[in-house]
Parts: C-alpha cells; sequence; structure tokens
C-alpha cells in the first residue's frame, strides 16, 4: 500500500462525513474458503471400488487440465549439422597442377545430399542461388566482425546467431579490438548444404558453408592499450569454412553466421605476446625438482 | 476495509497467471567505487608510447576486525613488492594479517588471468587502506543493572596493484643536505624597498 497514515484518517473523516453511520456494520467480513478439491456426492460415497474409479476416470477427463507452460522460440541450432570435412591440402596445392585444377573444379552438385537440402532450402526461398549468396556471405561475416570491433549489440545480433555470438563475444569486455579486411584472395563459393528439422517435423533450419579464403589484419589490445595479439599492419591469409544459417519456416528470417569449421590440419596460430606460467609438479619440502627429472 | 473486501474477491475469483521465474534484475549488489576502477579501458597506445603499466583494483568489504587496527597492517604493506609483502604478513600475528593475505592472493589471480599482467611477481603494492564498514549496535550488561551500548565493529580493505618493481624509497635528508640549503637561503637573501 502506497498510501501514507496522514491522508488516509482525512480520507475516513470524509467518508464519515458523507455517509452518515447507520444500523449497517462498519465492514463485511466476507467468508473466503479453501479451493474445493475431490468432492464425492452422497449417493455415490459407499460404491464398490471398481465404480468408485470409474467415476475417478471419468471426472478426470472432464477437469480443466491446469499446465504450467511457458513458451520458448529456437531461433537457432544447436550446431553444425554434419560438418563439412575440407579436404587435406585445400589452398596449399596451386592451381596450375593437375590436383589444383581438380580442386577447383569440385562443383557442389557432386553430393547428393547436398542437393536436396539445396532443393528444400529453395522451396522455402525461391531468390536463394549458390551462384549470388556466397558474395552475400562474405558481406555478412565483414559486418559481423566490424560490428564486433566496434562492440555493437544490436547489429552483431541480426548478422551472428544465438550459439556463435558467445563464441565471438567472450573475454572481449574490457578489450579493444581492430580489425580490417584487406581483400579476398579467391571468389568464395558455397560447398555444403545441409538441412534439419528440430523438435518437430518440418521445423526447418538450413546451414550453408561457404568456403572464404581471405587476407585480415587483427590486433587487440587488453585493458591498457598494449598489444596482446596481431598487428595492426600484419595481413594474414584465412583460409576458413564458415557456416551459414537460416530458419527456413519463418518467413522474416535472414542468413545469419553460424559458426566455423576449422580443419585439422590448419597451420597452427601465432603465439600470444606475453609468456604464461605453467605450473610444475606439486612437491615435498624434502625434494628438489632436478631429482625429479 | 475496503482493501481487504478488495483482496478477498480477487484472490476468490483465482488468478491464471504462471510462474515465471525471470530474474528481471541484472545485479543483485550495488558495486562499490573501487570494484568499478577494474572496469575503465584505455584506448590502445601509439608505438612511441612508453608502455603502461597495468593497475588491478581489489577490496574485501565487511571485515569483522577493527579499521584502527587493520591500518597498522595497511601502513606496513604500503610500497612493497608483492612477494615481500605476502611473506611478512604470512609471519605476522595479527587477525587482519591472514585476511589481507588471501586478498592479495586473489588480486593477483585476478591480474594474471584477466588483466593481462605476464608475471605475477612483478607487482608492487602501490595503495593499500583500511576503511569503516557498517557497525552494528548492541547492548553490554554491566554490574548493578548499568548497560553500555557496544558497537560490533567492521572494517573494509582496499589495494591497488601496479606493475613493475616497487619505486625506490626517498633518501632521507642528511645533516650536510639540510645545512647545505640553509646557506643557500643567506646568500640568496637580497635588499628590498631600497634605491
Amino acid at each position: 500500500m502506497g498510501i501514507s497514515a496522514a491522508p488516509r484518517q482525512h480520507a475516513v473523516a470524509m467518508e464519515s462525513l458523507l455517509r452518515p453511520p447507520r444500523a449497517v456494520p462498519a465492514f463485511l467480513v466476507v467468508p473466503v474458503r479453501t479451493k474445493r478439491r475431490l468432492f464425492v456426492p452422497e449417493w455415490a460415497r459407499e460404491l464398490p471400488h471398481e465404480e468408485k474409479e470409474k467415476r475417478l476416470q471419468s471426472l478426470i477427463r472432464t477437469l480443466p487440465e491446469e499446465r504450467m507452460e511457458r513458451t520458448f522460440y529456437l531461433a537457432c541450432t544447436a550446431s553444425i549439422i554434419d560438418p563439412y570435412v575440407p579436404p587435406e591440402g585445400d589452398a596449399r596445392v596451386t592451381s596450375l597442377s593437375k590436383e589444383g585444377l581438380k580442386q577447383r573444379m569440385e562443383k557442389l552438385k557432386q553430393t547428393a545430399a547436398s542437393q536436396l537440402a539445396l532443393r528444400k532450402v529453395k522451396d522455402h526461398d525461391p531468390n536463394f542461388s549458390t551462384k549470388t549468396f556466397p558474395e552475400v556471405a562474405q558481406e555478412i561475416y565483414v559486418e559481423a566482425h566490424n560490428s564486433l570491433a566496434n562492440f555493437n549489440k544490436q547489429k552483431l545480433h541480426s548478422l551472428v546467431t544465438e550459439r556463435c555470438y558467445p563464441d565471438m563475444v567472450r573475454g572481449n569486455r574490457y578489450k579493444t579490438i581492430r580489425w580490417s579486411f584487406v581483400e579476398s584472395l579467391e571468389p568464395p563459393r558455397v560447398v555444403h548444404v545441409r538441412c534439419t528439422s528440430v523438435v518437430n517435423q518440418g521445423n526447418l533450419y538450413g546451414q550453408v558453408t561457404v568456403r572464404m579464403h581471405t587476407r585480415q589484419t587483427l590486433a587487440i589490445y587488453d585493458r591498457f592499450g598494449r598489444l596482446m595479439y596481431g598487428g595492426e599492419k600484419l595481413p594474414k591469409d584465412v583460409l576458413e569454412y564458415v557456416v551459414f544459417e537460416r530458419y527456413l519456416v519463418n518467413p522474416y528470417g535472414t542468413w545469419r553466421m553460424h559458426g566455423k569449421i576449422v580443419p585439422e590440419w590448419a597451420p597452427p596460430k601465432d603465439p600470444i605476446v606475453k609468456t604464461v606460467m605453467i605450473p610444475g609438479p606439486t612437491l615435498d619440502p624434502s625434494q628438489e625438482y632436478e631429482e625429479m627429472k | 476495509m475496503e482493501l481487504s473486501l478488495c483482496e478477498s474477491g480477487w484472490f476468490a475469483a483465482g488468478s491464471a497467471f504462471p510462474l515465471s521465474c525471470i530474474h528481471t534484475s541484472t545485479s543483485l549488489q550495488k558495486l562499490g567505487k573501487w570494484e568499478k576502477k577494474n572496469r575503465i579501458v584505455y584506448p590502445p597506445q601509439l608505438p612511441g608510447e612508453p608502455r603502461r603499466p597495468a593497475e588491478i583494483y581489489h577490496c574485501r568489504r565487511e571485515i569483522k576486525y577493527s579499521k584502527d587496527k587493520m591500518w597498522y597492517l595497511a601502513k606496513l604493506i604500503k610500497g612493497m613488492s608483492i612477494d615481500q609483502a605476502l611473506a611478512q604478513l604470512e609471519f605476522n600475528d595479527k587477525k587482519g594479517a591472514k585476511i589481507i593475505k588471501e586478498v592479495l592472493l586473489e588480486a593477483q589471480e585476478m591480474a594474471v588471468r584477466n588483466h593481462n599482467v605476464e608475471f605475477k611477481s612483478n607487482l608492487h603494492i602501490a595503495e593499500s587502506l583500511a576503511g569503516k564498514g557498517h557497525y552494528t549496535k548492541r547492548i553490554r550488561l554491566h554490574g548493578k543493572g548499568m548497560f553500555g551500548i557496544m558497537k560490533i565493529v567492521k572494517c573494509h580493505y582496499f589495494v591497488k596493484l601496479v606493475e613493475g618493481p616497487p619505486p625506490l624509497p626517498e633518501p632521507r635528508k642528511t645533516g650536510f643536505d639540510q645545512a647545505k640549503e640553509y646557506v643557500q637561503q643567506l646568500r640568496s637573501r637580497t635588499l628590498v624597498h631600497t634605491l
């Protein structure tokens, strides 16, 4: 009650003036009883056990089912379905040799599953085409990384799925990131298409893997402005398989970045600038480390 | 009276709101100023600038100890390197020493993990303060039916660690220096308000 004491007394005084006291009591007591649960009428109380059960069953069907429901909305899947296995030696072999040519001529039409999924995607989104999509995908990729560098959360949420967002943003709250896209070394192309339904049949999500070979610069500065990783003028060649996802059944759904596939044969990343201590074995006061070796 | 009528009427009708336990508040406790100092982000340094030393702020609130007694320990540690401070506190007999040691170890961990400090021994204590916490008053019974109001005393402890070796203490002024200054003062006297 947000009513303070003084105005309340005034209100009561006013009411007593307006309504002169009568024989009617000042307040009514309305008895409030508990909710009526199982009620068995007199004629049904001494029935045999089976008939009682029959009555119970029929009553349960007529009672309203009170369910505590809370709806939730799945905007993206939790993982990459059937991840693409990139061929070994991709982008290691020059495009002039025979093997290189073979790699370049690898078309999407080889795998049947990709074709099926592609057909399903085209049913829901007739404007989709494997020839125009890679450019759109690269634009989304560049925009997403730019908004990550600027910490523009709303835009990032619209360009990146909920599964990918924490992977991108974790640990970056008090850091400054400078990222820039220099150029694309090879034109991006669609490499893998898959479609799944989650929870119900027909609740379709489409995932498309795009292969991108680009040159980028990345510099991460810590809280005090000191360089932690990379360099602003050090361009690096990056070969990535980026997965984009879209909720197909939703007519307003958009293609968003869902994750990356990093092959095992990829070259190791550069080490960070600072030295990290790896704790050694715990020793007794009498032992020394050289003896343990 | 009218309120009780309304309430009873409302509940009798039956409420159909499902219980959804969503936490609507973001933080349970109000953050103090010292904790917020860890959140400032400096812009990236230009390549020519000297490397900015990392500063880590840490504190512990509502320690069951007196602020006057804690001050002695805080003053002991100020200006030492973190290893020296930990060593001194370990062999100090006071109750606050154990607590301050825990705080320093926590701050060291935080520095290495979250604030990009390379070497955990390369820290020194720039500031170390003890502040007054919330006091609760209780009755302390004396003889002959007399009573006194007792204060249950709590304090806060604040520490700021900075990366780098501890700064050298200023050299004490010797007698010779003081004499030199005096002679300098005498020599720099001039005649004023004269022709």
